[in-house]
């Protein structure tokens, strides 16, 4: 038996791993496609293959592994929340969930030439360095917990987190149905959208 | 090659980062521990050296049972690293277990931060010295009692990732056997932390008394002032100020009982911030309405700007290439098809023929085609 802390240590390190790797990619795919002038040999078609697959497989290992982290987070914690900086962690690990939950899903819907509309390449590529903003901000906050230390120290920027907006359950339950209503809404009764195929 | 070697450069960059930073830079936190941590890291040869800090020691040298004294600890000095933190131990001995003051008789009533360890962390001011008090009751048991003060701090830079510490000799008390009828603090009676803002009463229970008065003055005042003090028999309640902030209070208890007036040691007003009010499920209530409502946001963004059936004007790429396209030279521009067929001339000579006055030359009429008529 390990401990949680070590176990959530070990995911940790996986979730963050595979979502460097995933964003650089998408931010090269979303380079590539909108400034192919610039871009050089990230533009190429064969460039272009690898490193959105890449992407998607680094965002899906990633989605994947982080409900795991949050959990054996939660665990570690002794499923206790004693101050801002860790119920910020959950706040901010939640929002991460739902920013590369949206990319893969992006990219399923609408197959590898989604780079090839510039809006939606856009769209993906913002998703993507947001989505890892807040996966380092919920590592970082777990450095800040344990060693007093995080690599944001090294950065100009850093994201509230040392006071914690608490919402009501009851306000977060609504917000949570919204958000479920929205995604039913796009789903079933949006217009329907395919995978984009310039062939 | 140029591109491989700044990749190269850069990698080498970050583990150099990585080796910049030391175990636990942020401190450890206060707590109950042995010399050197009972021989971690920082009690290995070669993980440590000695500190070029000076520590001074100053504590009654004659104490009464069970009575409060104050030991004055003064560091000053130090190498430090750059968050200027420094470790103080306070030890009854320098084994590497059972060093706490406690496993000597001691109990630690308040140490230098408010709480009741015998290893707290403090930030050195600019002056680079610092005196830190913690107040103990003296051991039930008499006899001479030794005291040590241990210190740990980093250095910046710090390329050997070294801990650096310094001990000081044994501080020897003797405890003597406490006069009957002495009025002190309870045997069991520890100050209790206050939440940052509340002005709510401070206990103190005490033994052999029969009145107490009590005088506080903040962090930096020469002038106490009184408080209020209410109460009888053992349990007392004195009435401070609320603190604010880094606002740091200290109060002194007198014990009085008509044959004694005992004047006790400075103690410091612990503070601590208000519990936090949100809960295990409210976080994750609100983790999953907020990865929902970006999941949604997002998913119709991509709905929006996708080429969904049925949205106008979807695909421009003909106009996009004919806007990127360069011009065709002078001359070889490609006429449209009306203009062609307008610029020819019927000629009455030639029936069935058109003159082609751009290519000078002769084009059958297709109304009306050579030998129609035949």
């Amino acid at each position: 038996m390990i401990g949680a802390a070590t176990f959530h240590a070990a995911m940790a390190g996986i979730v963050v791993g595979t979502l460097v790797l995933a964003t650089l990619c998408a931010i090269g795919c979303t380079v590539a496609s909108l400034f192919p002038g610039m871009a050089g040999r990230l533009a190429t078609k064969h460039m272009m293959e690898t490193m959105d697959k890449a992407a998607l497989v680094g965002a899906s290992l990633g989605l994947a592994f982080l409900p795991i982290a949050i959990l054996s987070g939660s665990f570690a914690a002794d499923n206790v929340v004693t101050n801002a900086l860790l119920y910020n962690k959950f706040v901010y690990s939640g929002l991460a969930l739902g920013f590369w939950a949206a990319y893969v899903i992006g990219r399923v819907r609408f197959g590898p030439d989604v780079w090839q509309v510039r809006p939606l390449s856009a769209l993906q590529g913002v998703t993507a360095v947001m989505a890892f903003l807040m996966t380092t901000m919920a590592s970082s906050i777990g450095g800040k917990l344990v060693r007093d230390e995080s690599l944001f120290d090294l950065l100009p920027i850093w994201l509230p987190s040392d006071s914690a907006t608490v919402l009501n359950p009851m306000i977060s339950a609504v917000l949570m149905l919204i958000g479920i209503a929205a995604l039913v809404v796009v789903f079933r009764l949006g217009p329907k959208v395919e995978r984009i195929s310039l062939d | 090659m140029m591109r491989s070697r700044a990749a190269v450069l850069a990698i080498i960059a970050l583990l150099l980062a990585t080796s910049a930073s030391v175990a636990n830079p942020g401190g450890e936190g206060d707590a109950d521990r042995d010399f050197t941590c009972g021989g971690s890291c920082h009690g290995d040869p070669a993980l440590s050296a000695p500190s070029d800090g000076t520590v001074s020691v100053s504590v009654d040298s004659l104490v009464f049972s069970g009575t409060a004294t104050a030991v004055h600890v003064t560091a000053s000095g130090m190498s430090l690293s750059g968050n200027r933190l420094l470790g103080v131990f306070l030890l009854g001995s320098s084994n590497g277990n059972g060093d706490h003051p406690e496993d000597y008789g001691w109990a630690i009533l308040q140490d230098p931060n408010g709480g009741s360890h015998n290893y707290v962390e403090v930030i050195v001011p600019p002056s680079g010295s610092v005196t830190l008090t913690w107040v103990m009751l003296a051991p039930e048991q008499t006899g001479l009692q030794n005291l040590f003060v241990e210190i740990h701090h980093g250095v910046n830079p710090n390329s050997n990732k070294w801990a650096y510490s310094a001990l000081t000799r044994g501080y020897t008390v003797d405890v003597q056997p406490v006069p009957d009828n002495l009025p002190g603090f309870a045997f069991d009676w520890t100050p209790k932390m206050r939440v940052t803002g509340v002005d709510s009463p401070t206990e103190i229970r005490t033994r052999n008394a029969t009145s107490v008065t009590v005088q506080w003055m903040l962090e930096g005042e020469w002038l106490p002032h009184d408080a209020e003090v209410s109460g009888a028999g053992d349990v007392w309640e004195a009435m401070l100020p609320a603190t604010i902030g880094d606002t740091r209070m200290q109060y002194q208890v007198t014990t009085s009982n008509g044959e004694f007036s005992i004047v006790q040691p400075w103690l410091t007003v612990g503070t601590e911030p208000p519990p936090f009010d949100g809960g295990i499920w409210d976080a994750r209530l609100q983790s999953f309405a907020f990865a929902f409502l970006v999941l949604s946001f997002l998913v119709s963004l991509q709905t929006r700007f996708s080429p969904w059936e049925g949205r106008p004007e979807i695909d421009h790429t003909e106009e996009v290439e004919a806007a990127d396209a360069p011009p065709p030279p002078p001359g070889l521009e490609p006429q449209p098809a009306d203009d062609y067929w307008a610029r020819l001339v019927p000629s009455e000579e030639n029936p069935g023929w058109l003159w082609d006055p751009v290519e000078e030359e002769w084009i059958a009429d297709p109304n009306n085609p050579p030998g129609g008529d035949e």
